[in-house]
Parts: C-alpha cells; structure tokens; sequence
C-alpha cells in the first residue's frame, strides 16, 4: 500500500509532468468531447425518430404510450423500465420469503457502500491494468452479471393467463391441433388455469414442485377419461401429488382440458 | 499627527440621526394636510423639535471641531472601546452569537414548517372510508367475483382496487365472506385468478358507493402474481414465491342487505377454507412486510393506514 | 497584448478586445473562462475521457427537453395520460421533444455507467480524486431516483405499477420502511398527492440536486487535473525510471565502449 507521502510525491511529479508535456484542453481535448456529444445527440434524435416512427413500420422501440394506469386492473403484467431490469430479475431470484429483504435492500445498499468506499480500500498509485487482476475481476464480474441479469430480466415470462395465451397459435401449428375447437378450448383454460406456473409446455412456464413437462402428454396413451379423473383429483390417481385439484371447473371445461392434453403428441 | 482643521477648507457636518425624525416629520405634516389636521399637527411638531435638534447638532459640531482637540488617541479606524468595559461588553462575542442565532431561528421558521407540510399529511387522515359493494343477491353462493371497486369516491378513478370475494353461506344465520384483496404482499404487484374470468358474465352495479364491476371466476389454481412468481391458494395462503405471508383481506358487514367492506387487515396464514377458516389477523402492514416470525421484529411500528 | 505592425491594427484589436476587458475587470469571469479553456491536460488523453463530457450533453439535453415538456404536461392524476398523449400527437414537435427526453433518460444513465466503469479502471478515483469519486456516486444514485420519478409522469399502466414495486421496495427496509414508503407516496396508497410530489421531486428537487453535485464534480476535475490513460509512462507504482545514458552493447560484436580516459593494456 502506498502511504500518504507517496501519494502526494506521485502527484507531484503528475503535476510536473503535465506542465512540461501537457496540451491545452481548448482545442485537443475540447475536440474529442465535442465530437463524442455530437454522436450522443444525433443518437439521442435518432432513436425519438425511431421510437415514432419505426423502421419500415415496425416498431422495434415499443409503444408511443400504454393503456392509462388502472389501480383494479385485472391483468396487467407489470414491468420495470429497461435500466431496472436486473433487480427485477433479482427479485425473482430470491424466491425465499425471508430472503426478500436481501434482494430489495440488501444487495443494493451493499453495492452503494462498496462504491463509496472503493477510494479508501484501494490505496494503491498503482494504475496499469495488467497490475491490477482484483479491479479487472471486479470490472468483469459486475459487467457479465449486470448484463446477464438485465438480459434475464428482460425475458421472463409469466405464467399467467395473458403470457401465455399468446403463445396459443404456435402451440396449435406444432401440435396440429388448429381445428380441434375442443382442443384450442382447452388450451385457453390451460392457460387460464396457471398451470405452466408448475408445468412447462413446448418452452412456455417454468418447472415446479415436480410437475412433468406436458408438450407430449397425448403420446403416452393415457387417454381421455384419466386426464379427466387426474384433473379432479390429481392426489387420487397420483399419491403424494402437489398438484391441486381442478374439479371446480366443471364436466365441460374439464373435457376440453383433457381433449387439449390428448392432442399434444409432441411438436412434429 | 493629525492636521488640525484650517478655516479654508469646508466643514463636513458629524454624522447625525436628527435628519431622520425631520424627514418623518415634514412628510407627516404633508400628509396631515390631506388626511387629517391632528396628524398635520404631530407632523410640525416633529419637524420642529427634530429640526431645532439638528440645527443645533451642526453648529455645536463645527465648535467642537474648530475648538480645542479631543483627546482621541490616532486610531486604525477600529471603534475606540475604553478598555475597562472590554470585559463587560464583549460586543464582537455577542454579535457573533446574535448573528448565528438568528440565522438559526430563520433557518427554523422556513425550513420546519415547509418540510413538516411536505411529510406529514401521508400520515394523517388516511382511515379509509367503507365500501358498498351492492345488493348480497348478486354474489352467488360458492362463487368467486373479481369486484373491482373506488376505495375512496372523493378521489375517484386513483382509488380504484380489485378484490376477490366470495359467499360462503351462512353459518348459523351469520352470513360468511370470504374478501381478499388483489394487492400481492411481496411488492404490490396486481394478483391475478389462476384460472378462467368470465367477462362476458360481467356486469356492473351502482352502489353507495359509487360504480362496482362484478365478473365472476373460477381461480382453480388459487391466485398468481405475475410479477416475480407468487402464488397463493383459494384462501390466500402463500404456496409459491417470495410473498411474506398471506393475502390481506377486508373486514366486511352485511347493512341494509348489501355487502359492505370495511378495513384492510393483513393475515399470516388461513387455516381451512370458506366460513369455517380459522384466519391469523394482523394490523395492516405494507407488502414485503413480516407479521410473525421473527422478521416481525424488523417492522414494529406502522405507520396509519 | 502581441505586438502590432501598425497602430490602426493595434486600434482594432483593442474596439474587439473591449467588451471582454470590461467583463473581466468588473467580473474576473473571461479569466476564469480562459483557465478553463486553456488549462493544461496530459498530452495522452484518450477517446475514453470523452465520455464524462457526454454524459454532461445527455443531461443538458434532458433538461432543455424537460424544461420543453412542463410547459404542456398536467401533473393530475385525471389529466396526466391525457397530456402525454397531447404532447405525442398534437402539439407541434412534441413527439420528438417527449422522445428525445424518454430516451435521452436511457442514453444518459448508460453513459454514466460507462464513464463509471471508464474511470474505475483508469484509476482515476485515486489520491487526490476520491472525493470526486465519491460525489460521482452520489449522482449516480441521484440520477437513478430522477429516473424513477419521472417513469410515473406518463401515468400509464406500466408507470403506475413499476412505481408501485418501487415504493414497495423501499418500504421493506427494516425500521424505518414503511414510513419511508409513505412519505414517497404522500399517504397510506398511492393518491393524488403521489403523482404532483413525484412530479416535484423530478423537476425541482433532484435536478437542483444534480446540477449542484455535477458543478461540484466539474470544478474538482478542472482543480485536480484529468489522468492520464492507464498505459501512459506515469501509471506505474513508483517514479519513472531514469532515461540510461546511452544504448547498452554486449561487445560481442563490437568493441564494449570504454570510459573515456582509460588507457589501452599494452598487449591489445
């Protein structure tokens, strides 16, 4: 560790050197900055241009403005701005009700204090990156998980009826079941239901509490009638099953269920 | 070595206040003309007696001037303090003091009052008013309604809240409600029915309380955030995710045949379901907040709601 | 003053030179531009030292836009959507106006990261800047919170909901939380009051904030001088090495030089 006295002869001889060796900012340096915030500006138009009117019609920046804001909204699927998206997906991480805390407060008030005290940890005059490997770890880490984090943040889904229902018209084309009413009906209630909550289906939900993939159900030949009787009452037909029973959707939107799950043979 | 004044250069007057009450007075006498005899009358006395006092101030001056020299020692233009008050009146002490604390009452009378109205009104006032949701005979027995509803008329559209509620019949002629509220308890998020919302059953009814949306569901799966994957089941209860307890639920009242939803108040956890459920009630407390176990510890205090 | 070939050269010079000269006898202001203008800098600066002055541009160019906005946004939490929409489609230039801001929010706070991330590896936050470092942080954490209040301004679903979380996060932090929350929120839910604090909070306070704290940061580089890169000669942990006098040889080839005044052994 450098001591204060070093310190201040390096700074110093920084002073000296630039004194001999230095340029004026006005023009050399002046010119970088003026150049860089012109490109900052012009990208700054460009994407308001964007942003309105799209590129050949797509609007690949989103939309102008959403819905107005509904407090008693029933099915809105509420997201972060972009910049945000890595505490968002860390929310998500920390599933763990007594770790909540760790994700809203204490990851984040344990990276602001990491930052304030950066100056007085690392002492060192030392600059030349190739002597440096702990700041060049840090650098690294924090860019990559920042970066996976707001990626990750950006995809997730939810399994929740209007995510998924989305995704309906893609699953009928692999499957081939576009017209089977019955099954599209089911696949609607599939949806509803929250079943990816616990199920994944041809890359939608999440897996959960052990519940099987469901894309190829209808290639096992369990046929209508046990989809049903598993539907009613899944602990039933399976002992120890998490899964809870759905018997309150009634016969007809049971039989629909069931149909959509007999129809999913695996994408062709 | 001071020069001593000669009798060719000008005679500056000493510096006087008298002019002052002069100029009080010479205004207040032209005023008084206008306005009222008495008060012309206090004006000339004024200007008399102020000027009589300033008149005699510049002659006596020039005397004292011309006249034989004070026995003011040279000084560097500091006021001259005879040396034995120096210790009795500390003036620049004072001064110092004065100045700071003045300052520091002023600081006070602005900033307090100021920050005081931009903290404290979120803490007053907030009981919440009760809300009519309509006649009983539109929420069928056994049947979840997602009734969307205006907590607070006065403020309208922004009070706007959904809640899930349900008729369990009547247990010993005591009508049973089951009424959860929509807001997850990890962060706030809009929960939403795990399974089919009949929209097309929907429909509309005026209460007291101004317009209320009834749509009846079927929320097989229970009730599933779609923020960061909570789920709970058909009574509230936490299964999945990072929520920290139950759903909150409203305190309800059967009044003139309406149902009628009172207070918010949080719950740990519901044993069994519909009218016999056993509900753990807790003081409403914010999302993301504990109310037993030992996180309760960290949250002792909650502000009024 | 230079020297001027003829007097009437001398004359012109001094009618142009004249307004400056009485600004800065009664001010010192041209002086202090001067300083800032011709101020020595290490003759290596980089491309990577311009991206603190472009962050400078992104935030100057919010604030000319905000400035643009408040003049037809309606900060009432019946009228707000309705603003926005107005300013998008309506007035006159208003969608580029609203789009430059929306994204020049984004634009600045990824260039304040990567000015961040420019200067840690630098080693710029090292003696004497550690107070530079540190007032750096703090606007960072500042321009974070102006982007989260002004995200609410549109007063669209995802405004509404994403400040929701927001508030919600701050109100877990243990003791003091929930009151934290309510005094965001200007009550027990998010109210009427939510909305105009919010829009005061983003107009008046932080942006006070951060052209205090920014002029703060700006007179510390201009007073402590800007670095120079890491693979600069002075980046080193200790003084640099003395320039040898003259190039070894290994006399393989050539004859070693010998120090002048040495005499030649006889036998040679």
């Amino acid at each position: 560790m450098s001591s204060l006295d070093q310190r201040r002869a390096g700074f110093q001889r920084y002073k000296a050197r630039v004194k001999k060796d230095g340029k004026p900012f006005y023009p050399f340096a002046m010119f970088h900055d003026t150049v860089m915030s012109l490109v900052v500006v012009c990208v700054i138009i460009g994407l308001a241009v964007i942003w309105r009117y799209g590129i050949s019609g797509n609007h690949i920046l989103g939309s102008l403005i959403g819905a107005p804001a509904d407090p008693g909204t029933r099915n809105f699927v509420p997201r972060p701005d972009w910049y945000f998206y890595f505490l968002f997906y860390l929310l998500r991480i920390f599933k763990w009700p007594e770790s909540v805390i760790l994700a809203t407060i204490g990851i984040p008030t344990l990276c602001l204090v990491l930052l304030l005290i950066l100056p007085f940890v690392d002492t060192r005059t030392e600059r030349r990156l190739s002597r440096r490997p702990v700041a060049i770890v840090a650098a690294a880490l924090v860019i990559v998980s920042m970066g996976v984090l707001t990626y990750k943040g950006a995809t997730a889904q939810e399994a929740i009826a209007s995510e998924v229902k989305a995704a309906i018209p893609s699953w009928a084309k692999k499957q081939g079941f576009q017209n089977n009413q019955e099954a599209l009906k089911g696949a609607n209630l599939f949806a509803e239901s929250g079943c990816t909550n616990c199920h994944t289906y041809l890359g939608t939900g999440s897996s959960n509490l052990g519940a099987p993939d469901l894309s190829a159900e209808g290639a096992k030949g369990k046929g209508i009638q046990f989809q049903i009787d598993h539907l009613t009452c899944p602990s039933c037909v399976n002992p120890g099953s998490p899964m809870p029973p759905f018997k309150a959707l009634g016969p007809d939107n049971l039989k629909a269920l069931a149909t959509f799950l007999e129809a999913s043979k695996g994408s062709k | 070595m001071e020069e001593r004044p000669g009798d060719d250069r000008p005679q500056l007057p000493p510096p006087s206040l008298w002019p002052v009450g002069f100029a009080v007075g010479v205004v207040c006498l032209l005023v008084g003309l206008v306005v009222s005899w008495w008060v012309a009358a206090a004006g000339a006395a004024l200007a008399l007696i102020f000027g009589f006092l300033w008149v005699r101030d510049v002659v006596s001056g020039r005397e004292r001037a011309t006249g034989p020299s004070s026995d003011e020692p040279a000084t560097d233009g500091a006021p001259a303090i005879p040396e034995h008050e120096a210790e009795r009146f500390p003036r620049s002490k004072f001064l110092e003091g004065a100045t700071l604390g003045l300052g520091a009452l002023i600081g006070a009378l602005v900033t307090l009052p100021v920050v005081a109205a931009a903290l404290v009104p979120g803490f007053v006032k907030q009981k919440s008013k009760p809300v009519n949701l309509g006649p009983l005979a539109n929420f069928k027995e056994g049947q979840y309604y997602v009734a969307t509803f205006e907590r607070n008329q006065k403020e309208g559209y922004i009070s706007r809240m959904s809640a899930f509620i349900r008729n369990n019949g009547s247990t010993n002629g005591k009508p049973s409600f089951t009424c959860i509220s929509n807001r997850c308890v990890h962060l706030g998020c809009p929960v939403q029915a795990g399974g089919p919302v009949f929209d097309k059953e929907s429909k509309t009814v005026k209460s007291g309380s101004g317009e209320v949306d009834l749509t009846p569901a079927l929320p097989a799966a229970g009730f599933i955030c779609p923020c960061h994957g909570g789920a709970y089941d058909q009574e509230g209860n936490r299964i999945a995710g990072p929520p920290v307890r139950a759903l909150n639920r409203f305190e309800f009242a059967i009044v003139e045949d309406h149902l009628v939803l009172g207070d918010m108040y949080s719950v740990a956890k519901v044993d069994g379901s519909g009218a016999s459920a056993k509900i753990h009630k807790y003081d409403l407390a914010g999302p993301g907040q504990h109310v037993d176990g030992p996180e309760q510890l960290l949250y002792p205090l909650q502000p009024p709601h | 003053m230079a020297v001027t070939s003829t007097k009437k050269r001398g004359k012109l010079e001094g009618a142009a030179m004249y307004p400056l000269d009485w600004l800065e006898e009664r001010s010192g202001l041209v002086g202090g531009i001067k300083y800032f203008l011709f101020r020595k800098v290490p003759g290596d600066t980089s491309w990577w030292h311009t991206l603190g002055s472009a962050t400078l541009t992104a935030f100057l160019v919010q604030l000319v836009t905000g400035v643009i906005l408040a003049m037809y946004y309606k900060p009432d939490v019946n009228s707000a959507h309705e603003s926005v929409q107005h300013i998008t489609h309506d007035v006159w230039g208003g969608w580029l106006v609203r789009g430059m801001h929306r994204w020049g929010a984004s634009v600045f706070i990824i260039l304040l990261f990567m000015h961040m991330g420019r200067v840690f590896l630098f080693g710029a936050y090292k003696y004497p800047r550690e107070l530079n470092w540190i007032v750096g942080v703090l606007i960072l954490a500042t321009a974070l919170f102006e982007g989260l209040t002004g995200y609410l301004l549109p007063f669209d679903q995802t405004a509404y909901w994403a400040t929701v979380v927001a508030i919600n996060i701050n109100g877990t932090a243990p003791f003091v939380g929930p009151y934290l929350a309510t005094i965001l929120r200007g009550g027990a839910e998010i109210g009427p009051d939510t909305l105009a604090r919010f829009y005061s909070i983003h107009m008046l306070l932080v942006p006070g904030a951060l052209i205090g704290l920014i002029g703060l940061h700006l007179y510390l580089v201009v007073r402590l001088g800007v670095t120079s890169p890491p693979w600069s000669k002075d980046a080193a942990d200790r003084p640099p090495d003395p320039e040898p006098s003259a190039p070894p040889r290994s006399g393989l080839v050539q004859p070693a030089p010998r120090a002048a005044g040495v005499r030649r052994r006889p036998s040679e």
